[in-house]
């Protein structure tokens, strides 16, 4: 089936094993195999933090090699409001609703980082996506929340969405919960928060009952930009949150301390089996696995330790700083980035607990000989990353996050980042970046942006959950 | 009473927009069409950070996206700043990203 054809449902995926049509697929293998290759990537276009007079975008990028527009940005969508901050985004509906009938994937749920706005975009077409509704700031504050940032649909006709602060941009964050049908806010997700004070990321595994919640800061702390001296004073993660899926109370606390300093981006394997994952520490450089014990407790373990780097032009040496982390869709391989030291690797997970380096591609940052792309330089370095379904492709934008941008890459605030691919060979355990692929945000409509996550249409790797 | 707001841009643009009484800088700007950045709107993310120059300006929210070091050195956040007087201010995206230089370089 093709998931980038208008009003795309999945009335054309037949599975003689699940008769009920619903928005997903019924295994990770068959969103991997039965799905057609991605031919359009939403990307999250941003001018927050720029001398540009201009809202942020949802923008359309054509990833169909076989179209006249190849690796173009064919079409944006303007927010109603500047100052969004448009971040992170997700599905009304997904694989964990696959057995729903009657449900439809065709609502983006797209949050202002800033703003506390959030916009649902029809994108029944999904060439020509619109806004179907705003959700405007001052009834997200009514719930004494802010700053949203993941979106999953969930089993019950639900969107969760992590909040990062209260009303105020202060702690503790929570979870807003929107309604499926008429995207209204029903009130907090949580029942019981817990010692859970700071969030970020949640991944979840409902076979088993489970959520993981994960820490950046207050968004009073981490809007302005990264200052060292609030790491020491406390005011940054280092800790992730077990919640139970069902009644909703937090169940455990894991503190990584030092090595575990500003725990962002948190993925389980697709497998609804599976009762363990992974989460990047940014700040460390370390990437920890956690995974439930017999005795129903969690535990973590650091797997993976970037090493910082010597540059000749800092004082001190340079973290990788693991921003974005994902597992394709068989769970064999996991690709982290390193916007600091401007790498994305590629590492074999198939022995869950001792990664494998396969493979390992440089370009932009502070490191990379490679500096251009097809003539475009690369401002920043590889940080948001999305794999197509058939785990071929690896696309990543170089943008992290504005203010953090303006003092690591001040050059993106100027002229926008980038979005570039990578050919990845599972067979082969490698990838290749494709030199003839580079979208240049700088040239945006409306003058430059900052690209941000990118989503296929039909879901892929770190937007859908099995039951 | 209104105040004249003159703002001055590192590039060397100037501009003066007239701030009305119970105003933001930001709505009077926002008003205006110059286009000067702005996030949250309610003195927590410091994307609309402005440097005062010169006369009186007030927070008459919380600042709360700036230390007190950034407020002795005349910073303002302008989503939040009422003037009080004739004032001209520094502004742009790039006054921000003085607020926090690369602590490792």
């Amino acid at each position: 089936m093709s998931t980038d054809e208008r009003n795309q449902s999945t009335d054309a995926h037949h599975d003689e094993h699940h008769t009920v049509k619903g928005p997903g697929y019924p295994t990770p293998a068959a969103m991997r195999t039965e799905s057609e290759r991605e031919k359009t990537a939403f990307v999250m276009g941003v001018r927050v933090g720029m001398d540009v007079d201009k809202p942020d975008f949802v923008g359309v990028v054509d990833v169909d090699p076989d179209s006249e527009t190849y690796s173009e940005l064919i079409n944006t969508v303007e927010m109603p409001n500047k100052g969004d901050e448009l971040h992170h985004f997700g599905w009304n509906t997904c694989s964990s609703s696959c057995h729903a009938e009657g449900l439809v994937r065709d609502h983006l749920i797209v949050p202002g980082q800033r703003s506390s706005r959030i916009h649902i975009i029809d994108t029944s077409d999904p060439r020509d996506p619109t806004i179907e509704k705003v959700i405007e700031p001052e009834e997200v504050f009514e719930q004494d929340l802010s700053a949203p940032h993941t979106v999953h649909c969930v089993p019950g006709g639900k969107i969760v969405i992590s909040m990062l602060g209260n009303a105020n941009g202060e702690l503790p964050g929570g979870f807003l919960q929107l309604d499926q049908d008429d995207f209204s806010i029903d009130g907090h997700w949580e029942v019981d928060r817990g010692d859970m004070r700071m969030n970020y990321d949640y991944w979840y595994q409902p076979r088993h009952r489970v959520m993981l919640s994960t820490e950046w800061a207050a968004p009073e702390t981490y809007y302005p930009g990264f200052d060292l001296d609030d790491v020491e004073a406390g005011k940054y993660g280092n800790s992730i949150h077990v919640w139970d899926w069902e009644t909703k109370e937090h169940q455990q606390t894991l503190t990584f301390g030092e090595e575990g300093l500003i725990p962002l981006e948190i993925r389980m394997p697709h497998n609804p089996e599976e009762t363990e994952g992974y989460v990047g520490a940014a700040l460390s450089s370390n990437i920890l696995r956690f995974w439930e014990a017999e005795d129903g407790r969690w535990e973590w373990e650091k797997v993976i330790d970037v090493a910082d780097r010597e540059h000749p032009d800092w004082d001190m040496p340079v973290p990788g700083l693991v921003t974005d982390i994902l597992l394709s869709l068989d769970d064999q391989y996991m690709f982290f980035s390193n916007w600091l030291h401007g790498d994305v690797r590629m590492y074999d997970i198939s022995d869950t607990g001792n990664p494998r380096l396969v493979d390992q591609c440089w370009v932009g940052g502070n490191f990379a000989e490679r500096q251009s792309i097809g003539g475009h330089d690369v401002r920043g370095a590889p940080q948001m990353l999305q794999l197509s379904r058939d785990g071929r492709r690896l696309y990543w934008t170089t943008s992290l996050f504005s203010s953090w941008d303006n003092q690591f890459y001040p050059e993106i605030g100027e002229k926008g980042s980038v979005m570039m691919k990578a050919d990845v060979y599972p067979e082969e355990g490698r990838m290749e970046l494709d030199e003839e692929f580079v979208v240049d945000f700088g040239d945006a409509p409306g003058g430059p942006a900052r690209a941000h996550e990118i989503r296929w249409p039909g879901g892929d790797c770190t937007s859908d959950v099995w039951q | 009473m209104s105040h004249e707001v003159t703002l001055e841009w590192r590039d060397g643009r100037e501009a003066t927009v007239n701030v009305r009484k119970a105003e933001t800088v930001t709505d009077a700007t926002e008003r205006a069409g110059l286009g000067i950045p702005y996030g949250c709107l309610y003195g927590a993310c410091a994307t609309c950070t402005g440097r005062l120059l010169e006369g009186g300006l007030v927070h008459v929210k919380r600042a709360r996206g700036l230390k007190p070091q950034h407020r002795q050195d005349g910073y303002v956040l302008l989503c939040v700043a009422e003037p009080r007087s004739d004032c001209r201010i520094e502004v742009g995206a790039e006054v921000q990203a003085d607020l926090v230089p690369n602590p490792w370089k």
